[in-house]
């Protein structure tokens, strides 16, 4: 251990730094946020996306930083996770390396621990979860085991914050005072093996001797063993959740109890902030000290407060999803989800772990395309962000409900609106299986996962994980899409038109109401502007399918943020942005065949992911070359699957 | 074979003598002393003590000068030779997959060695493996096999005979377990990604592998091992061979 000897004394300067490592399911994160609290920081690490968590310890007289590793069984570089634990591990500037083990799984727990220990760092084994190994009756003789492996051991519970203080007398003496090294005996077990260099193929020779190792210190210190039917209670759950016939339906339940809460108990929230935002609006106007017809007042109440706020509205559903999965991912029960889903997923080449994101695309893309950084293999992750724009997201809802009344009757309307999801569904799994028989082309990747015991969750990580996935899709309004939210407003202000056609009108005595005349002069604005223009200009385009300019002009609204097509449809009906969606549908009706209703549901749910879900693509495939691909390839789709609904039905009708 | 008593007499390199004048007869319908040679590959003068041995032991005759020609009995024993000698090169060639050149130098080599019964046997084999629909399959299996060792793509069967474990019998893999059954883990197969996650888990040979469960659909499936459980696809159970107890 080479590392140590060069290590300078603490020092109330220099920030000791601590790593910790573990597998998944180890409750790491869950000690990570007892030991930092609400002093952390989450980013990513650079290149890739791999979260990077990082937080300060705070123990009396000296400053400590602790850094989360991603959770992984080893140190063997497959992927992108273990790869960046290995990195830190071996390259790290670290003082102190604690491994934190599942008490209740030892033997894998000792295994990695001491792969761990021959990167030479000054380690500390951290058993966490204690408190489960001791109710199912496991003792072990803590101070034999650190003497046997030459390391500090503690025992913690981190979701009931106990041991703590023990962990931070080890951090510190370790980070202090060089270890002697494990045993003799432990060292022979070992047999001189060495860490496989990255990528190297994995010898059955070498994890038997960490097995061999490992055996030998729990023969030692394993003063009980756990109860053979510790997992009783779990295993009983799994018998009803994992059931062979039970299992889907009530997994299909419990999603549909996702939604449930999520749209019904989101509903008052949105309202509140559609409120303030209209509110801040009106605020802004009615406080402006310049002129009413300010180009900034409108860049800052048309532009930026409709945008962004357009976007925020939906945090309350994101905020509400994320806690429902939250809570599901803590309780282990997304573990059975993937079990139960993955043959499904597999059938089209994509992976049981694709579930998790596609499902939150429900919710919006956004958060549903960073949650495929959990799947390993980059085809399946790539293919699973390729179609999730597919999932009909909370934004394009509003649209729905726009132009299904419109379009259908009354007794359809549910039928119409259930369909709308599942094709995109079917259409997202139809689409993965032909992405990944061509260009995503690839052997299926292993899905090997740990289904860990049923556990209570904690407030603490429930609401962590909840806030630190919300606030990344609130970073994401307050960056792309306030500048998208500008771009499109200047596309739609610009040129501005000074001479009004309603004016002549009324100059030529017609008689207008107020309100008409400002939702006139709003609707000749628009197509006097160069989204106007783009939209005549792409109207030959999309006359196979059936759309006039409107329908394009406010298309291309969709394009920044779905749900901005209903008010935009508003303003080319000059019907007033502020106008009741029952109105828009009337006219709608008045203008259109349900035929085209129909081809703009298919366009607007297959094609143009908003820019947004672009912006993010590209970020998290870390090349345009995907985001591309994914709004040229799904609008392509889009028009070709509109334009022969439109003309087939044409025929038919 | 009436006539094998005759063969055990003849030298390995007096049987090929006669076999190149069986084929030079039966292509030409005659064999002359150079034409032996070339065949052979020895100079026309090395020829004729090997055919006065022949013509002792009554299985060719001189025509005329430098023509030869198979007595009955040399005929009978020629013919045979041959057909072991084509029996061979097809089992080389055809059966083991061996390139052409390699299966004729071996069969040369193998037919003087081998014993009449052995042939028997393995004319037999051939035959079936030719026939016999299934031992088409057996010989495609094995071909596949073969290429599979060779490093070439992976081979969808899983048997303990790649790895030299024998006991067919009671070798199985994690896949073939029945839910509440366990086995004992003897060989981890597969490569890269899939062998190294195996590993990882834990799964090495000797640990106890109990099967929990099976998705409705037959796959992914759900096993407990020492304290833990974890979900795999039947694809990797298939990978992890066990004993079952």
């Amino acid at each position: 251990m080479k590392k140590n000897l060069q290590h300078p004394p603490l020092s109330v300067l220099r920030p000791l730094r601590v790593l910790l490592a573990g597998n998944p399911n180890s409750g790491k994160t869950s000690l990570f946020n007892a030991l930092t609290g609400a002093r952390q920081k989450v980013g990513n690490y650079p290149g890739v996306t791999v979260e990077r968590r990082e937080g300060r310890w705070r123990i009396p007289g000296q400053d400590v930083l602790v850094r989360d590793l991603p959770g992984t069984y080893s140190l063997t570089a497959y992927s992108p996770e273990e790869r960046i634990a290995q990195d830190e591990l071996t390259h790290g500037d670290h003082d102190v390396v604690v491994v934190v083990a599942d008490a209740t799984v030892l033997r894998r727990s000792l295994m990695f621990l001491l792969q761990v220990m021959q990167l030479g760092a000054n380690t500390v084994l951290c058993l966490n979860m204690s408190d489960e190994a001791h109710k199912a009756g496991q003792v072990v003789d803590t101070l034999w085991l650190g003497e046997l492996l030459g390391i500090p051991v503690v025992e913690t519970a981190a979701a009931r914050g106990q041991g703590l203080d023990d962990l931070k007398a080890a951090v510190l003496s370790a980070a202090t005072r060089t270890g002697p090294g494990v045993s003799a005996e432990v060292a022979a077990a070992l047999g001189g093996i060495t860490q496989p260099t990255a990528g190297g193929e994995a010898s059955v020779e070498r994890m038997r001797r960490l097995a061999a190792a490992a055996d030998l210190l729990l023969a030692r210190v394993l003063v009980a063993a756990p109860r053979p039917n510790a997992r009783r209670l779990t295993t009983r759950i799994d018998a009803v959740l994992a059931h062979r016939l039970l299992g889907l339906p009530l997994f299909l339940l419990v999603m549909y109890g996702v939604f449930w809460v999520t749209f019904t108990l989101g509903a008052a929230p949105m309202d509140w902030i559609d409120a303030a935002v209209g509110g801040l609006g009106s605020l802004v106007t009615a406080h402006w000290p310049g002129s009413p017809d300010s180009a900034l007042l409108s860049l800052l109440v048309d532009g930026i407060i409709a945008g962004v706020g357009g976007v925020v509205i939906f945090l309350p559903n994101i905020v509400l999803l994320f806690l429902c999965l939250s809570l599901l991912e803590d309780t282990g029960y997304l573990a059975r989800a993937a079990y139960l889903t993955d043959r499904v997923l597999s059938r089209v080449g994509l992976h049981g772990k694709s579930f998790l994101p596609l499902v939150t695309g429900f919710g919006c893309s956004i958060p549903g395309i960073m949650a495929t950084r959990t799947i390993e293999s980059e085809r399946d992750r790539l293919a699973t962000m390729m179609v999730l724009p597919l999932m009909s997201c909370g934004a394009r809802l509003p649209i729905w409900l726009l132009i299904i009344p419109a379009v259908f009757p009354a007794a359809w309307r549910t039928t119409a609106m259930w369909s709308v999801y599942v094709f995109g569904i079917v259409l997202a799994l139809g689409l993965a299986l032909v992405l990944r028989g061509t260009i995503l082309k690839g052997d299926a990747t292993p899905f090997v996962l740990e289904l860990p015991p049923y556990r209570l969750p904690t407030l603490r990580d429930v609401l962590g994980r909840m806030a630190d996935r919300s606030l990344v899709y609130l970073r994401k309004a307050g960056t792309v899409i306030l500048a998208i939210s500008i771009v499109l407003w200047a596309l739609s202000t610009y040129p501005r038109k000074e001479h009004f056609d309603v004016d002549d009108a009324l100059a030529g005595g017609a008689v207008f109401t107020e309100q008409e005349i400002v939702a006139r002069q709003a609707a000749e604005s628009l197509a006097y502007s160069v989204a106007g223009r783009i939209g005549r200009a792409l109207e030959p385009v999309f006359s196979p399918l059936g759309y006039d300019w409107r329908i394009v002009t406010a298309s291309l609204g969709a394009f920044a943020a779905k749900e901005v097509f209903v008010s935009q449809m508003s303003i080319v009906y000059a019907l007033g942005d502020d106008a009741d969606p029952g109105d828009v549908g009337e006219r709608l009706r008045a203008d259109y065949s349900p035929l085209v209703g129909v081809s703009l549901i298919i366009f607007l749910l297959v094609g143009t992911p908003c820019m947004a879900t672009v912006a993010v693509t590209r970020r998290e495939s870390g090349s345009w070359r995907w985001a591309w691909l994914q709004f040229g390839g799904l609008t392509a789709l889009a028009w070709v699957l509109a334009a022969a609904v439109y003309n087939l039905g044409r025929l038919v009708a | 074979m009436p006539a094998n008593a005759a063969l055990p007499a003849l030298t390995p390199a007096l049987e090929d003598y006669l076999e190149s004048v069986f084929r030079l007869v039966t292509e030409h319908g005659f064999a002359r002393v150079r034409d032996i040679a070339e065949a052979r590959g020895v100079k026309p003068g090395s020829v004729s003590p090997a055919m006065r041995r022949l013509e002792e032991a009554g299985l060719i005759r001189y025509e005329r000068r430098e023509y030869v020609a198979l007595t009955d009995t040399g005929a009978a024993a020629a013919r045979r030779i041959y057909s072991r000698h084509r029996v061979l090169r097809r089992f080389f060639g055809t059966f083991l997959g061996l390139p052409p050149e390699i299966a004729e130098a071996d069969a040369c080599v193998a037919e003087h060695s081998l014993s009449a019964a052995t042939l028997d046997r393995l004319v037999r084999l051939f035959e079936y493996m030719e026939v016999c629909p299934d031992g088409r399959d057996h010989l495609r299996h094995f071909h596949q096999c073969s290429r599979v060792q060779e490093g070439a793509d992976h081979c969808p069967h899983h048997c303990p005979a790649l790895h030299g474990l024998g006991e067919r019998n009671t070798v199985m893999s994690v896949a073939d377990l029945r839910p509440g059954q366990k086995g004992r883990v003897r060989q981890i197969e597969g490569q890269g990604a899939i062998r190294q996650r195996l590993l990882d888990m834990g799964i090495l040979p000797d640990t106890t592998i109990e099967l929990a469960r099976i998705a409705p659909t037959g796959d992914p499936m759900w096993i407990r091992l020492q304290g833990f459980e974890l979900a795999l696809r039947k694809n990797e159970a298939a990978a992890v061979l066990i004993e079952a107890l």
